[in-house]
């Protein structure tokens, strides 16, 4: 009797996502049988008090998660400024030097819009 | 001739003075819209801490939760029209009042929700995936109702009913393909819902007065689209669909109801009874 | 194939070190990280028996759903015994996970809960008689589970933490949800009133019971230092139940309620509430399956699994038909 629910209480993850620019976010997991009945139990379960756009269930034993060891591979130095534009802060006085603004990532991510003349 | 003029609408409550039949006939859909809403809904809230898995307890109160609420929404509009406080109307009227189907009413099983409750899983299914599909046939054809206000709430309730048909479907489809004693339960619970549906699928005696003033379509139409979205699920689940259906105890939209009903709004009007001019 | 990877080849005195430094650091273990099995199972027992008094919890209250007096309490209270049986839905998954490695599921749960093994909270085992109760169970049986849980927010085990975290935010609408229905009666008829004083009288030593004993010399066992060393929880019981008073007795005054307790007081000395101690005998009897509701509240949820067996039988052959 007890082995005919284990094929039952199976794992679910549950991800959703708030709107359509939202990043997709992991709520919780549940137990369901299967793909389809998990997914109609996923919204009430983790998201009835707040919007969503969109969910995903995925079976937990698909997901290949990290050991306590491999998460040790995470880890790095803080040595990598020339990735990113903290490397690149003195270019602001170079500019200016030429009489130029620096295009920085405020600047650039303003320019989906109409870019003024 | 008052609201023969198809194209006749009614903005507000207000305006329902001047057109009594047109405003008779309107109480009279309201009621039925209300009741069958509020009464499946308790026996929702019953199956609470009582359904076959935690998570689906929770999914599904979220359904009787959203049912209530629209209950509460058609009150709401019966207050409106000065026919009473929408929890009066709900907590306070007798079985012979009530317009409610009687299919809506019947117990979810043998014993009490407090004792022994021994609740029919495969009868709930059935009941209310073809209840919600019965009442997305309604809300559809109500959102062009000449009663302004409803096709408003009409609007808004539509937008539920995505999720209910969806969830219902799902535990229908899956269910009656299961091998074994589910596929039978399921059956017989077929059987029994399809034995009283008549009833949820008649709008009573004056049925086609709310054609004739545009509240809503025919009745014949309304069961024929019914037939149309349910059809491919029968084929798809191999189950035969009989063209009629049964009233089997009664039309409840004529105030005919079964002793469940008058045991629930015992239960549900226990404490409003207590002191019904009370605030709670 | 597998490679004995560093952590592996620490003796068990080095892993236990080793856990117990990433914990005092603040970090938080997950559930397939290497854990002692003293935290193991502390974290099972705390864990299922938190979830599973969620979902006893949902009983006594549940009996006021069908019969609440108007239709914004009867949805207002239909969504706070589903958030009941929400919270206990995300902490089984939390024991159940904890669980996996001992081969046990939800199926164990629920038949271990039956068979008395798995204790639920003393609260869950008492009457709730009139809609009064419904109301005070929400403001204070919730205000106190509010206590105990948020001392438990920055627990060790992340998996409990995050779900503490999601049912926290929940509490506060549970909180407001039964201080509504108080606020309510408070200013109602003299019945009112009356029904929320004999629910008060009626759930007083329940409440005082709910933080469990001061120490273990009041009922033999606690597990509270266990959980405090492996920083499941900071405070202890005695001051939890202190912190209840603090936040709860001035409201409880305010809305002209008497405490049942007449020699209780504030002792501003030493700090704290000196109040009557409740028959701690009668808790070790509750809290073993005999207290007034136990046996039919057990009878309910054993009922009602049995005989919703089918449904998780049909759909459990992993071919089910979609």
């Amino acid at each position: 009797m007890s082995d005919s629910g284990k094929g039952f209480y199976q794992v679910f993850e549950v991800f959703s996502r708030k709107n359509d620019t939202a990043p997709l976010q992991h709520q919780f997991s549940l137990l369901a049988p299967n793909h389809e009945i998990a997914l109609v139990m996923a919204q009430e379960n983790f998201m009835r008090r707040e919007p969503v756009y969109d969910i995903w269930i995925v079976k937990r034993s698909d997901i290949r998660q990290m050991t306590q060891e491999e998460k040790e591979s995470l880890k790095r130095l803080d040595n990598k400024d020339y990735r990113t534009t903290k490397g690149y802060g003195y270019l602001k006085k170079k500019w200016r030097q030429y009489e130029q603004e620096m295009l920085d990532e405020k600047e650039i991510l303003s320019w989906k819009g109409e870019i003024q003349r | 001739m008052e609201g023969r003029d198809s194209t006749m609408k009614i903005m507000k409550p207000e305006e329902l003075m001047q057109h009594p039949e047109y405003k008779e006939v309107l109480i009279e859909l309201l009621f039925q819209l209300a009741d069958d809403d509020l009464i499946i809904a308790y026996r929702g809230s019953e199956w609470l801490g009582l359904a076959p898995h935690i998570e689906e307890d929770v999914a599904f109160s979220s359904i009787s939760q959203d049912t209530m609420g629209h209950a509460a929404m058609y009150y709401q509009l019966l207050e409106e029209m000065g026919v009473g406080n929408a929890d009066d109307l709900a907590h306070g009227r007798k079985a012979s009042e009530r317009r409610n189907a009687v299919l809506l009413e019947e117990v979810n099983g043998s014993g009490h929700y407090l004792h022994e409750p021994r609740y029919d899983w495969a009868f709930t299914v059935v009941r209310n995936y073809f209840y919600t599909q019965a009442k997305k046939v309604r809300i559809d054809s109500l959102k062009s109702c000449s009663y302004v206000p409803l096709a408003q709430v009409a609007v808004k309730i539509n937008m539920e009913l995505y999720y209910h048909l969806m969830h219902w479907k799902t535990w229908f489809i899956q269910l009656v393909n299961a091998p074994g004693e589910a596929r039978e339960r399921m059956k017989n619970a077929v059987a029994k819902v399809l034995d009283d549906f008549a009833g949820v699928l008649t709008l009573g005696s004056k049925g086609k007065k709310m054609a004739e003033f545009g509240l809503i379509e025919d009745e014949d139409l309304l069961k024929q689209r019914w037939i149309q979205a349910m059809k491919p699920i029968f084929e798809q689940t191999n189950l035969n669909l009989p063209n009629n259906f049964g009233m089997k105890r009664g039309n409840g939209r004529n105030g005919e109801h079964t002793a469940d009903l008058d045991e629930a709004i015992a239960t549900l009007s226990e404490v409003y009874r207590l002191d019904s001019l009370a605030n709670w | 194939m597998p490679v004995m990877t560093s952590f592996e080849r620490l003796s068990e005195e080095e892993k236990y070190k080793q856990f117990m430094e990433r914990i005092e650091a603040g970090e938080k273990i997950e559930a397939d990280d290497w854990m002692p099995e003293e935290y193991r199972m502390t974290l099972v027992k705390l864990i299922a028996m938190h979830g599973i008094s969620e979902i006893m919890g949902a009983l006594p209250e549940k009996e006021w759903v069908p019969k609440a007096p108007s239709l914004r309490r009867k949805l207002g209270i239909m969504a706070k015994v589903q958030d009941e049986m929400g919270h206990g839905q995300l902490l089984l998954r939390v024991a159940e996970d904890l669980m996996a490695p001992l081969g046990k599921t939800r199926e164990e749960i629920m038949q271990d809960l039956f068979k008395g093994d798995l204790k639920f909270h003393n609260v869950f085992h008492m009457p709730a008689p009139t809609w009064a109760d419904a109301g005070l169970i929400g403001w204070l049986v919730d205000g106190a589970a509010i206590i105990t849980q948020t001392n438990m927010l920055d627990a060790s085990y992340g998996p409990y933490a995050r779900a503490l975290k999601r049912i926290c935010a929940e509490e506060v609408f549970h909180a407001q949800h039964g201080e509504s229905i108080i606020l309510a009666l408070a200013e109602g008829t003299k019945v009112q009133r009356d029904m929320i004083q004999d629910a008060l009288n009626r759930w007083w030593d329940a409440l005082l019971m709910f933080f469990g004993p001061d120490n273990a010399s009041t009922t033999g066992t606690s597990k509270q230092d266990i959980t405090i060393k492996y920083r499941i929880r900071t405070k202890t019981n005695e001051q939890l139940r202190q912190d209840f008073f603090t936040k709860y007795v001035p409201r409880i005054l305010s809305l002209g309620l008497k405490l049942p307790d007449e020699t209780m007081y504030f002792d501003k000395k030493q700090g704290k509430w000196i109040y009557k101690q409740p028959d701690w005998n009668q808790f070790k009897e509750i809290i073993r399956n005999n207290g007034p509701k136990s046996k039919e509240r057990l009878r309910l949820r054993e009922l009602s699994y049995r005989n919703n067996a089918w449904v998780r039988e049909a759909l459990s052959g992993q071919s089910a038909a979609v």
